[in-house]
């Protein structure tokens, strides 16, 4: 776990080279187009990365709310039809004693979504006007979004199995409803969204400080 | 001010920061051990014995793991005298039938697609690398849709969403866990093993010094 202490004290930036985002490679600025070593496209900062990731967060909060008005799972069976929203199915669970797994659904479903949609948008907002932020605590912010994210696709598999599964007719007929598609959406855009965002941008503040 | 000195040292021998472009000298570091920015901390890179080998070894068990998951029985459901075994392929295709193709098609790529094109891209990458067969330009895209996928394959995850799914639909059937679900598990296991055994920097270096 040793830090290196051979620092340049500069960033590549600064230094007039650009890292390519996969093999690592270093390139002269400007004229590169593309890597000579692995060919990926070379680009000292993502480009328009604030923009890009508003415009997915956007369509990812606009995804999310249809997602949460709409039925994600209706059940069919002889003693009824029910239909469940995200939080009506956690609410269900909790009643019927399975209160860990009502958690585990509760915060894959609605707390991470609105702790990424808060967390991007803070960052993003924080980064175009300058807020005074350590630039450690960003760091690890943004470290959070990129893992966070995927999972909260669980409700979207629970769903897709028991739809699959749970076909017997009259007896009891699983389908999944509108708002679980919307749901998906909504992950798969903020999942974009999170990786539009240059971490670097973090810390180009720091020089414009000084 | 600085940044006359950058000039005279070769690219080769310099590092950037992946999460916040700092410049650091490349140093030789210990076996085992690994290199963190000085400035904020993230990986610049490591030095992983036997990685390509055990890399490999993984991906190949994460290959026969996820082939077994996707035709061994998954799931079987036992309801007032009627019970039915699907596979995780019959799960997909019976949501395609049913008109259910989006969530059909979704779930298939994040289960199955793209976690056995990723391991075939480690497997053929790593394979040539292990035997010394020659660096291909191909093998950098591969690495590069290899590295691209990896947020996208999501085996544990749906492996949450299936022991939540057995809770939940626990009042109106019983549900039990049939050798697929196992072999997922292996698969999910593989997956962090690769993800122990990978170093990123060393494979690119290798890709990138023969041609360059």
């Amino acid at each position: 776990m040793a830090t290196t202490d051979n620092t340049l004290g500069i960033t590549a930036q600064q230094a007039g080279l650009a890292r390519c985002d996969h093999c690592g490679a270093l390139h002269r600025l400007p004229g590169t187009e593309n890597c000579r070593l692995c060919g990926a496209r070379v680009q000292s900062r993502k480009h328009n990365s604030l923009q890009r990731t508003w415009a997915f967060l956007i369509v990812g909060l606009m995804a999310y709310i249809p997602a949460n008005l709409y039925p994600i799972m209706l059940t069919k069976s002889f003693s009824g039809n029910t239909s469940d929203t995200i939080l009506s199915g956690v609410v269900t669970l909790a009643q019927s004693g399975s209160v860990f797994v009502a958690i585990i659904i509760f915060v894959a479903s609605v707390v991470i979504p609105v702790a990424k949609f808060v967390i991007i948008a803070g960052l993003a907002l924080s980064l175009h006007f300058q807020w005074a932020m350590s630039e450690h605590t960003r760091h690890i912010l943004h470290t959070i979004t990129e893992f966070i994210g995927r999972w909260s696709m669980i409700d979207v598999f629970v769903v897709a199995v028991l739809a699959a599964l749970i076909q017997l007719g009259a007896i009891l007929t699983i389908e999944p409803g509108a708002g679980i598609n919307a749901f998906a959406l909504s992950v798969v855009f903020t999942m974009f969204s999170a990786t539009s965002l240059d971490p670097r941008l973090i810390w180009d503040g720091v020089e414009h400080g000084e | 001010m600085k940044s006359n000195s950058s000039r005279k040292v070769s690219f080769d021998s310099l590092i950037a920061c992946a999460s916040c472009d700092w410049l650091h000298y490349r140093t030789m570091i210990e076996r085992g051990s690994r290199a963190s920015c000085s400035r904020c901390g993230h990986e610049l890179y490591t030095r992983k014995p036997f990685s390509v080998d055990r890399t490999l070894a993984a991906s190949l068990a994460g290959v026969v793991f996820l082939l077994l998951s996707l035709s061994l029985p998954f799931l079987s459901l036992s309801t007032g005298g009627i019970s039915s075994s699907i596979s995780i392929l019959d799960a997909v295709g019976a949501l395609w039938l049913s008109d259910m193709r989006w969530l059909g098609a979704l779930s298939l790529a994040l289960i199955a697609l793209l976690p056995f094109v990723r391991l075939c891209l480690l497997i053929w990458v790593m394979f040539r690398l292990r035997y010394r067969l020659g660096i291909l330009p191909s093998m950098r895209a591969a690495m590069r849709w290899a590295e691209t996928l990896e947020p996208w394959a999501m085996a544990e995850i749906f492996m949450v969403g299936v022991v939540v799914s057995l809770v939940k639909i626990a009042d109106l059937a019983t549900l039990t866990v049939g050798p697929a679900f196992w072999a997922l598990l292996g698969l999910v296991l593989t997956t962090s093993l690769i993800s122990i055994f990978f170093c990123r920097d060393s494979v690119w270096q290798l890709l990138t010094t023969h041609s360059a």
